[in-house]
């Protein structure tokens, strides 16, 4: 995308202050240099995406102190420039003996512990790399500079946790060009070293990981076939002439495609085919086809056909149960993207270019769009989680009622409390769940520990099975306790579960837990979103009692011993640990 | 032409209304000018006309006038030519 002018980001930025609402999400900015410009650049990249942020500056040089100071933020970015770690340390750095080098670093590496160690209940943390490429000496070997960077980037690689991002500033750098990345001038006056263009390479870089902790990044990557996964025209050309290996030029293109392809998919992003053929020709090429890398089971659904790809995407979106707006569509023809971008504003489309040795680099840049803070074991597992949703699917037109679909499941409802081995999916669930979800909060992995270790918190999650596969971990609720009042933070469950009345399994198990601990009330909210309007009255089916209502807003009161138990006997709970 | 521009640029940054912006305008009499956005501004032109100035005129553009006359010379054909597209 064409990078705007810094005077229409602050013009824009302006405005969009006062469009965007919702809570404001507050970031610090921590420097030893100065950079107020990279500010109103950010708030721009996140308002722009629906992110309320607003970006509070440190004080100048003050990193560690404002690293206690700015405990309850939402985010930090820490800027810690090499050149200014002592007065002019790019310039002297070659002049110094190893002991004063090595003394250096190790106050530096203990600074840079410690803030890390302040900023640990931070949900996302964004530290830049070391880098000494702007004041390096031109010279064979690396100078003193750069050996203290490599000292220090050891260091904090080793240091930073889940939700603390080392920057790479050598990457940006790169990017821009060393000549238009620093402005000496202003270094040389204000302590200000990097240049605007740097600066908005810089928010567009680091903006996914807001994207992702706020529940906003893609999650499909829809893809067309002919001139997309291969080269060529399947229902013209044939299965053999097809290309997609490494005898032709195009061929070694695709197959890279491919090749990448399966890594995103490894990383949990869910694959999706859209493609105007016959479907037995396609599936004979997943099937087959020595050349292809990607089998049928890499799809986590199949679109072969010759209605409209809007049509398509919609169903696609509906089996997976996934919004639009997470989707990516490739496609190597101009008029289907044309077709979708109209219909389906929400969906990011990509087109294959022209010049077919730039498709690699398309593909890389698009790796961006499914960044996700929190990995876990699970998402490799996605794919096939979504195809034995589909299995599901097929058996359930053959019963008559809802009930007797879902006993033929055998469903399992496995519930962990204060299990720590879970906490980095429930965090990775809360980031992500945004239709079955009753209040929206973001946590991080830190968050989720934090809360373990407070009395007054309770965490379950629990993992849902039955007689085609494990959905894994699904769903989360984490109870406040005072007293003998519960109140309920989070309850959240993933879409992959929804309609098969887990949710109130668990909370029959929930309730009847409660009580065991003395709880004599459960208090609980549903605060709206544009996405989770179908939870709106949940509470009101469960039995609550309705005590307070505004726009976007309800509020929940249930005396335990008035809750009337599902009746529910064809799933089963059970605990892990208690 | 290179007026309009200028004039865009300075309402966009000090967040004030362009037509509000005079010829005789200075810090002393808009008072969103102040030291920082100053170098906000300094470096929006930069970036909107594709130049660097010189490491003494970033204190010296002082005044609607001064920033006119110093990009008249540095873009002599700026009212003929569209500006770079590629940023």
């Amino acid at each position: 995308m064409k990078l705007l002018k810094y005077s229409e980001i602050l013009a824009r930025n302006r405005e969009l202050g006062r469009m965007v609402k919702g809570k404001s999400y507050r970031i610090a900015l921590l420097s030893n240099i100065v950079v107020n410009q990279l500010g109103e650049i950010l708030e721009f990249e996140l308002r722009r995406r629906g992110i309320n942020a607003e970006v509070l500056y440190g004080d100048y040089d003050n990193i560690v102190q404002d690293s206690i100071r700015f405990k309850d933020v939402d985010a930090a970015v820490v800027f810690y420039e090499t050149a200014n770690l002592v007065d002019s340390l790019h310039a002297s750095a070659e002049a110094m003996t190893t002991g004063e080098l090595a003394m250096l670093a190790g106050r530096v590496e203990q600074e840079m512990e410690l803030v890390l160690d302040n900023l640990s209940e931070v949900p996302l943390v964004l530290f830049n790399r070391f880098s000494a490429l702007l004041f390096a000496p031109d010279d064979l070997r690396d100078g003193a500079l750069q050996r203290i960077c490599n000292r220090l980037n050891a260091k904090l690689n080793q240091t930073v946790t889940a939700n603390q991002l080392a920057v790479n500033m050598d990457r940006l750098l790169a990017q821009v060009g060393l000549p238009a990345a620093a402005d000496f001038r202003q270094f040389q006056s204000t302590k200000a070293l990097y240049t605007i263009k740097l600066l908005k390479t810089y928010a567009e870089h680091v903006a996914p990981a807001f994207l992702s902790v706020t529940g906003r990044m893609r999650k499909v990557l829809v893809l067309d076939c002919d001139g997309t996964l291969w080269g060529g025209i399947l229902g013209e050309d044939g299965d053999s002439q097809i290309q997609m290996n490494n005898s032709t030029r195009p061929g070694r293109i695709f197959r890279e495609i491919q090749q990448m392809l399966k890594g995103l998919r490894r990383h949990g992003v869910l694959l999706a085919l859209c493609s105007k053929n016959n479907p037995e020709d396609v599936d004979r090429v997943f099937a087959e086809h020595p050349d292809m890398l990607l089998r049928d089971d890499d799809w986590a659904a199949k679109k072969i056909n010759w209605q409209d790809k809007a049509t398509n995407l919609r169903q696609i979106s509906a089996e997976l149960n996934l919004g639009l707006d997470s989707f990516v569509f490739v496609d190597d023809s101009a008029f289907e993207l044309g077709l979708v971008q109209d219909e389906l504003p929400n969906v990011a489309c990509v087109k294959v270019p022209e010049t077919l040795s730039d498709y690699p680099a398309v593909m890389r840049h698009l790796a961006r769009e499914f960044f996700v803070l929190t990995r876990t074991a699970e998402d490799m597992r996605k794919t096939e989680m979504y195809q034995q949703e589909q299995a599901r699917g097929e058996t359930k037109v053959q019963f008559t009622s809802l009930d007797d679909y879902l006993r033929s499941l055998g469903l399992v409802v496995r519930v962990a409390w204060n299990d720590e081995v879970a906490l980095d999916r429930a965090a990775q669930l809360s980031q992500k769940t945004n239709q079955f979800n009753l209040t929206t909060r973001r946590y991080t992995e830190a968050d989720m520990v934090r809360m373990l270790r407070d009395n007054s918190f309770a965490i379950a999650t629990f993992a849902v099975e039955d007689r085609y596969g494990n959905y894994g971990i699904a769903g989360l609720s984490i109870v406040c306790i005072k007293a003998d009042i519960a109140s309920m933070d989070t309850f959240l469950m993933s879409c992959r579960v929804i309609g098969r009345n887990v949710e109130r399994a668990f909370f029959d198990y929930l309730i009847n837990k409660l009580c065991e601990m003395g709880m004599v009330r459960l208090e609980a909210e549903y605060l709206r979103t544009h996405n989770n309007d179908q939870v709106s009255g949940f509470y009101d089916a469960l039995g609550f009692q309705l005590v307070f209502a505004k726009e976007g807003q309800r509020n929940y009161n249930l005396l335990l011993a008035d809750y009337q138990p599902s009746g529910i006997n064809y799933i089963e709970v059970k605990k892990d640990v208690s | 032409m290179l007026a309009e521009r200028i004039r865009k640029v300075m309402g966009d940054v000090l967040g004030v209304d362009q037509a509000t912006i005079s010829d005789e305008a200075t810090p002393g009499n808009i008072e969103q000018w102040d030291s920082l956005r100053h170098m906000n501004l300094v470096l929006a032109l930069e970036d909107e006309f594709g130049i660097r100035f010189r490491d003494n005129q970033l204190e010296q553009l002082i005044s609607f006038r001064l920033i006119e006359l110093n990009l008249r010379e540095r873009l002599p054909n700026e009212n003929t030519i569209e500006p770079d597209a590629n940023d």
